[in-house]
C-alpha cells in the first residue's frame, strides 16, 4: 500500500515536472518566469590565491570582469575547511554546530573514539525470516522487522526548505552533504545529490583494474580491487563484482561474468558482458554501459534485478593486458536507490542526457593515488567527468526558467588535490616538470571554470543574481603532521609505546586526549567519553595547555607548523556543539594531519613528508584556505563567508533572514 | 532443417519485394502512426482468415452453450450439483474454443512470423546517427580458409574506421569499430583471402527498413533477418553483423512495437468483430 503510494506521488511529481518542464513544480503561486532568478555556481575548492593571480596575468576575462565590477570577495570557509562542513555550513547559512558536521569523520564517543563517517549513517537492519540461505525482511505486523536504513546526518533547516515552504522553485545539482536526498516537504524543491552518494558497492567510489600481473586473487585496496587476467587463445574471463546481495543470510557481493579477448597485432580489444560488445583500442573509453545485478531470492520469490552503470578503459593490450572499470555507478535512468529528490528528478534528466556520473567522487584520485593511473589517465577521467557536467550544467540552464538554480563542479578540487603544486619547492612524487605541467593543467581547468561562468552570465546575467563561489582555497600539502604521535610523545596518551588509539595497547585510563579526522582533538573527557578520565574542571587547564604546546610547534627547519588552534566551545554555538570535538588544530599552508593519523594511528615521527600524489589540500587553517565569491551584483558586506551566502538568496526572494541562520546578506553593509 | 531454409529463402524473396513496397511509408510516417495502422489492418485480416478458416457454426455453438451454462450457475446458483455440473459445461466449452481456435491460429502462425520479421526490419533498430560509432564483425567459417591477416573493410566516403580489424581468434570473428560520416546507404565492402563481401550500413535518422545481420544458412536467422540473402554453408564468411542502436519508444521501439502490434490488432479485431459477423 505504501509503495502504491508512494508511486502515485511520483508519478504525479513526474507529470508535473514533464508538464512544467521546469523547476516550477506543483503549487507554484506565480507564473514561471515571473519571480526573481538567482543562479549559484559552485567551484569546490576554487582557491582565490591562484585564481587572482590569473586574473592579473589576464587569463580569467570573465571572473575578472565580475571583480573590476566590484563583485569579488574572499569568501570565509568552515572551520575546519572540510568540504562537507563547508557545504553544510553553506546549506544552513550557519556554523557547524548548526548542522553537527565537525569533520569527515566523527567518533563514537560511548564506543569510545569508534569512528564513523559525519555525513550520512547507514543503520543495519533487525530481524528477518529465514528461508533456507536467504532472508526476507517483513516491516508490518506480526514481524515488524526494520529494514536497513540510510540516514543524512546533517541537521538543522536547510536553507530550500524556506523557499519551498514560500512556493519559490529551487533546483540543486550535485549537492555536497545532501545524501541521501532531504525531502522537499511543499513540492517546489528538487535535488541531485552530490558529494556523499555511493556507488553500487556502497562505497564512496570502488573501481576494478584488471592485468595480467594482478593478484590472483582480487585484492581489496583503498577505492579499488585489483584481480588477475589469465589469456588462454587470447581470450580470459574475468568476473565484475557487484552490489553485496542482502537477502542472504551470509551476504556475498553478485558478480557478472565477462570475457575479454584481445588483438595484440591490433592493440586492441574486445570485452563482452551481458548483451555489451565493447571494442577498444589501447587508450581508448567505452560508453556507459548498464550492468544488471541479479540478486538471489528466497525460493518461489523472482529474484531482483538492479541496474548499475559502468565504463571500461583499456590502458594496455601487451605485454601486459591492464583494464580499468570505473565504479559501479548507481544507474540514474533506474535507480536502485534514491539519489534524487523528487526520485523522478534523475530519471528525467537521464531521459535527456543519458547515463552519467551519479557517484558523489567522480574523478577518481584514488586510481592515481594506488599508481593504476598515471598522471595524463587520472587528467583524461577528471576531463571525462567535468565534459559531463558541462552537460548537465547546460541541461539545468536549459530547463530554468526562474527562482534558485544551484550547480556544483568538483572539479576544482579533486584535480586541485592532485596536481596542485604552487611553489619551486620539489614534489614530494613529482619531477619538476611534470609538477609545473600538471600545475598548468589546474591552472586549465580555473580557465575552463572562467569560461563556463562567461556562457552563464551571457545567458542569464541580465536578468538573474549571479553567484559563483566555493567552499575553500588549496594549499601545497609537503609535510605531514601527526597529532596522535604529538600527544602520545608529550604523554597525554599512554603508554610510550601505544601504536594506535584503535589498539588494544592505549591505556584509556592515562590516555587524556586523542585525535581523529582531519583537524579534531578530542579531550577523554570523564562522564562523556565511554572510558574519560579527564575531570570537567581539568579539562579547561588542558585545553589551553594543550593550545600553547601545539602553537609552538616546530618543523626541523623552524618552521612554525600550526597557525591556531580552536576552542570548539568558543567558535561555534547550536545545539549540537557537544558532539563537535573539542579543539580544532589549524595548519599553516604545506602542512596538514599526517594521512595515519586521520584514523588514530601513531608513527614513530610527529612530522613527516608527505609521500602521496595526493599533494594539495585545504583541511587546515580556515584562514589559509578562504574560497571565493564572484558576483554579477557589488559585494558590500565586509568579510563575507559561506554561512552568508543561503540569508543574502533568501533576501532575494523577499523572504527574511531566519533566527537560525547567523549569516547577513552580502548585499548590504 | 536446411531444407527448411532453404524454402525459407525463396518466401523472404516474395515477402522482401512486398514488403519493401507495402512498408515503404513507415519511413515517412510517425512511428505510433505506421505502427497502429499496420496493427489494426493486420488485426482485421486476422479475423477474416480466422472467420474462413475455422468452424463457425460450431464456434457459435459452444459460446451458446458457454452462455447457456453461465446463466445456469446465476439462476442456480442455490444448487450445488447444477453449479457444479454447469462450471464443468462452461470449462469445456472453454477447451473446445481453444481446440476450434487451434486450425486457424496454426494456418496464420506462418504469415504472421513473416509479417513481424518485416516490421521489425523497421522498428526494432535505427540507423546510425551520422557522426556515431557502431561495431562490424564477421564470423568466418570454422575451417578457415583465408588467414586472419587478409581480412579487411574496404574504406568507403560514407564512414570512416575508428577501430579494427581487431581478430579474435576463439570466436573466429573480425570486428571493426566505424564512425558514419554522412547519412544515407553505403556499402561495407569486405575483403577476405580473394573473395569480396558486402553488407548495406544505414545511416541517418528517422524509420529506414535495417537488416542487422547477413546471416548463416540457418533457418531461425534466416526467418528473422530476411532481408539479405544468408551466406552458403562452405562460405569463408558465415555472418556479418552491424550493431545499430536500439530504438527508444513505447509504440515502436525495439521490442515494445511487437506488444504494441498484438494489442492493437486485439483491438482492432475485437472492434470489428460484429461488423464481420465473426465468432471467436
Amino acid at each position: 500500500m505504501i509503495a502504491r503510494r508512494e508511486f502515485l506521488k511520483n508519478s504525479l511529481l513526474g507529470i508535473c515536472w514533464f508538464a512544467g518542464n521546469s523547476y516550477g513544480l506543483p503549487g507554484q503561486s506565480k507564473k514561471p518566469g515571473s519571480r526573481p532568478k538567482v543562479i549559484v555556481v559552485g567551484f569546490d575548492g576554487m582557491d582565490p590565491v591562484l585564481a587572482e593571480k590569473m586574473m592579473d596575468a589576464g587569463q580569467l576575462p570573465n571572473l575578472d570582469k565580475l571583480r573590476k565590477a566590484g563583485g569579488y570577495s574572499r569568501l570565509g570557509t568552515s572551520n575546519p575547511p572540510q568540504s562537507p562542513v563547508a557545504w553544510a555550513n553553506f546549506i544552513n547559512g550557519a556554523g557547524p554546530g548548526t548542522h553537527g558536521i565537525f569533520d569527515f569523520i566523527h567518533r563514537d564517543p560511548a564506543k569510545q573514539c569508534q569512528p564513523f563517517y559525519s555525513a550520512a549513517e547507514t543503520e543495519a537492519g533487525d530481524g528477518y525470516l529465514e528461508f533456507d540461505t536467504h532472508k526476507i525482511q517483513l516491516d508490518f505486523w506480526p514481524f515488524n522487522h526494520t529494514p536497513t536504513q540510510t540516514f543524512l546526518r546533517r541537521h538543522g533547516v536547510p536553507f530550500w526548505e524556506y523557499l519551498d515552504r514560500a512556493g519559490i522553485p529551487s533546483a540543486f545539482f550535485d549537492l555536497p552533504a545532501n545524501y541521501p536526498p532531504s525531502s522537499s516537504s511543499h513540492g517546489h524543491h528538487c535535488c541531485l545529490s552530490g558529494m556523499g552518494t555511493p556507488d553500487m558497492l556502497g562505497t564512496y567510489g570502488t573501481y576494478q583494474h584488471y592485468s595480467e600481473d594482478g593478484p590472483v586473487r582480487t585484492k581489496d585496496e583503498p577505492g579499488g580491487k585489483r584481480s588477475m587476467l589469465f589469456f588462454e587463445n587470447e581470450t580470459a574471463p574475468a568476473k565484475l563484482v557487484g552490489p553485496v546481495n542482502d537477502f542472504l543470510i551470509k551476504p556475498e557481493p553478485v558478480t557478472v561474468d565477462f570475457e575479454v579477448h584481445r588483438d595484440i597485432a591490433a592493440d586492441a580489444s574486445l570485452i563482452e558482458i551481458q548483451d555489451h560488445r565493447v571494442l577498444l583500442k589501447k587508450g581508448q573509453w567505452s560508453d556507459w554501459l548498464k550492468i544488471e545485478f541479479e540478486l538471489s531470492m528466497p525460493a518461489l520469490m523472482p529474484n531482483n534485478n538492479i541496474s548499475g552503470i559502468c565504463r571500461f578503459y583499456l590502458q594496455e593490450v601487451a605485454p601486459n593486458f591492464r583494464l580499468y572499470v570505473t565504479p559501479i555507478n548507481i544507474d540514474p535512468s533506474k535507480p536502485a536507490v534514491t539519489i534524487s529528490e523528487p526520485d523522478s528528478f534523475v530519471t528525467e534528466i537521464s531521459s535527456s542526457l543519458g547515463l552519467f556520473y551519479t557517484t558523489g567522487f567522480q574523478e577518481d584520485h584514488k586510481a592515481l593515488s594506488n599508481r593504476v593511473f598515471s598522471d595524463s589517465e587520472f587528467a583524461e577521467q577528471a576531463e571525462i567527468v567535468l565534459q559531463e557536467r558541462i552537460g548537465l550544467l547546460n541541461y539545468a540552464m536549459d530547463n530554468y526558467e526562474d527562482g534558485l538554480l544551484f550547480f556544483y563542479f568538483s572539479s576544482t578540487d579533486l584535480q586541485s588535490h592532485m596536481f596542485y603544486w604552487d611553489t619551486d619547492e620539489k614534489h614530494p612524487s613529482r619531477e619538476p616538470s611534470q609538477t609545473a605541467k600538471y600545475f598548468e593543467h589546474v591552472k586549465d581547468i580555473y580557465r575552463k571554470a572562467d569560461s563556463i561562468v562567461g556562457d552563464v552570465i551571457k545567458r542569464y546575467g541580465s536578468e538573474a543574481t549571479v553567484m559563483v563561489m566555493s567552499d575553500h582555497g588549496f594549499g601545497n600539502f609537503k609535510r605531514q603532521f601527526n597529532v596522535n604521535t604529538w600527544l602520545r610523545d608529550n604523554g597525554y596518551i599512554q603508554p610510550s609505546n601505544c601504536d594506535s588509539i584503535m589498539s588494544d595497547k592505549i591505556d584509556w585510563s592515562a590516555t587524556k586526549a586523542y585525535s581523529l579526522g582531519l583537524n579534531g582533538l578530542y579531550i577523554n573527557l570523564k562522564g562523556r567519553e565511554r572510558d574519560g578520565v579527564v575531570e570537567k574542571d581539568e579539562r579547561e587547564r588542558l585545553m589551553e595547555e594543550l593550545i600553547t604546546k601545539l602553537k609552538q610547534v616546530t618543523d626541523v627547519d623552524g618552521k612554525k607548523v600550526i597557525r591556531d588552534v580552536y576552542r570548539t566551545d568558543k567558535v561555534y554555538s547550536g545545539p549540537y556543539v557537544k558532539n563537535a570535538p573539542d579543539l580544532l588544530v589549524g595548519y599553516y599552508r604545506g602542512y596538514r594531519a599526517a594521512w595515519t593519523s586521520i584514523l588514530g594511528d601513531i608513527d614513530d615521527d610527529v612530522l613527516s613528508d608527505n609521500k602521496s600524489l595526493w599533494a594539495a589540500d585545504h583541511c587546515i587553517d580556515p584562514h589559509e584556505v578562504p574560497g571565493v565569491l564572484f558576483t554579477n551584483r557589488h559585494v558590500l558586506k565586509d568579510d563575507p563567508a559561506l554561512i552568508d551566502i543561503a540569508p543574502t538568496i533568501l533576501n532575494e526572494f523577499g523572504l527574511e533572514t531566519p533566527g537560525t541562520m547567523t549569516g547577513k546578506n552580502i548585499f548590504k553593509d | 532443417m536446411e531444407v527448411i531454409a532453404k524454402i525459407l529463402i525463396l518466401i523472404n524473396s516474395v515477402t522482401n519485394v512486398i514488403g519493401s513496397i507495402v512498408f515503404a511509408p513507415i519511413g515517412i510516417m510517425p512511428g505510433w502512426l505506421s505502427n497502429t495502422i499496420i496493427s489494426a489492418v493486420a488485426g482485421v485480416l486476422m479475423l477474416l482468415v480466422f472467420k474462413h478458416t475455422s468452424n463457425q457454426t460450431a464456434i457459435g455453438k459452444v459460446r451458446d452453450g458457454i452462455k447457456a451454462n453461465m446463466l445456469a450457475i446465476k439462476l442456480y446458483k442455490d444448487s450445488f450439483s447444477v453449479t457444479i455440473t454447469s462450471l464443468a459445461k462452461v470449462f469445456k466449452g472453454a477447451v473446445l474454443l481453444l481446440f476450434y481456435s487451434s486450425k486457424p491460429m496454426l494456418i496464420m502462425i506462418v504469415p504472421v512470423v513473416l509479417l513481424l520479421a518485416q516490421m521489425g526490419l523497421w522498428y526494432q533498430f535505427k540507423p546510425i546517427s551520422p557522426g556515431r560509432d557502431a561495431l562490424v564483425f564477421i564470423t568466418l567459417k570454422d575451417q578457415m580458409s583465408p588467414d586472419f591477416s587478409e581480412v579487411s573493410l574496404e574504406p568507403f566516403s560514407g564512414y570512416e574506421v575508428v577501430t579494427g580489424p581487431v581478430r579474435i581468434y576463439s570466436k573466429k570473428q573480425v570486428f571493426w569499430k566505424i564512425r558514419t560520416v554522412e547519412s544515407g546507404k553505403h556499402d561495407l565492402n569486405f575483403k577476405v583471402g580473394q573473395q569480396q563481401f558486402h553488407k548495406e550500413l544505414v545511416s541517418g535518422d528517422g524509420f529506414e527498413r535495417i537488416n542487422p545481420k547477413t546471416p548463416a544458412m540457418k533457418w531461425n536467422d534466416v526467418l528473422f533477418y530476411p532481408a539479405d540473402k544468408p551466406f552458403s554453408k562452405d562460405s569463408a564468411v558465415q555472418s556479418i553483423e552491424i550493431e545499430y542502436p536500439r530504438r527508444d519508444s513505447l509504440t515502436c521501439g525495439s521490442d515494445s512495437w511487437i506488444f504494441f502490434f498484438f494489442i492493437i490488432s486485439i483491438i482492432a479485431a475485437l472492434l470489428f468483430k460484429p461488423f464481420l459477423n465473426v465468432k471467436i
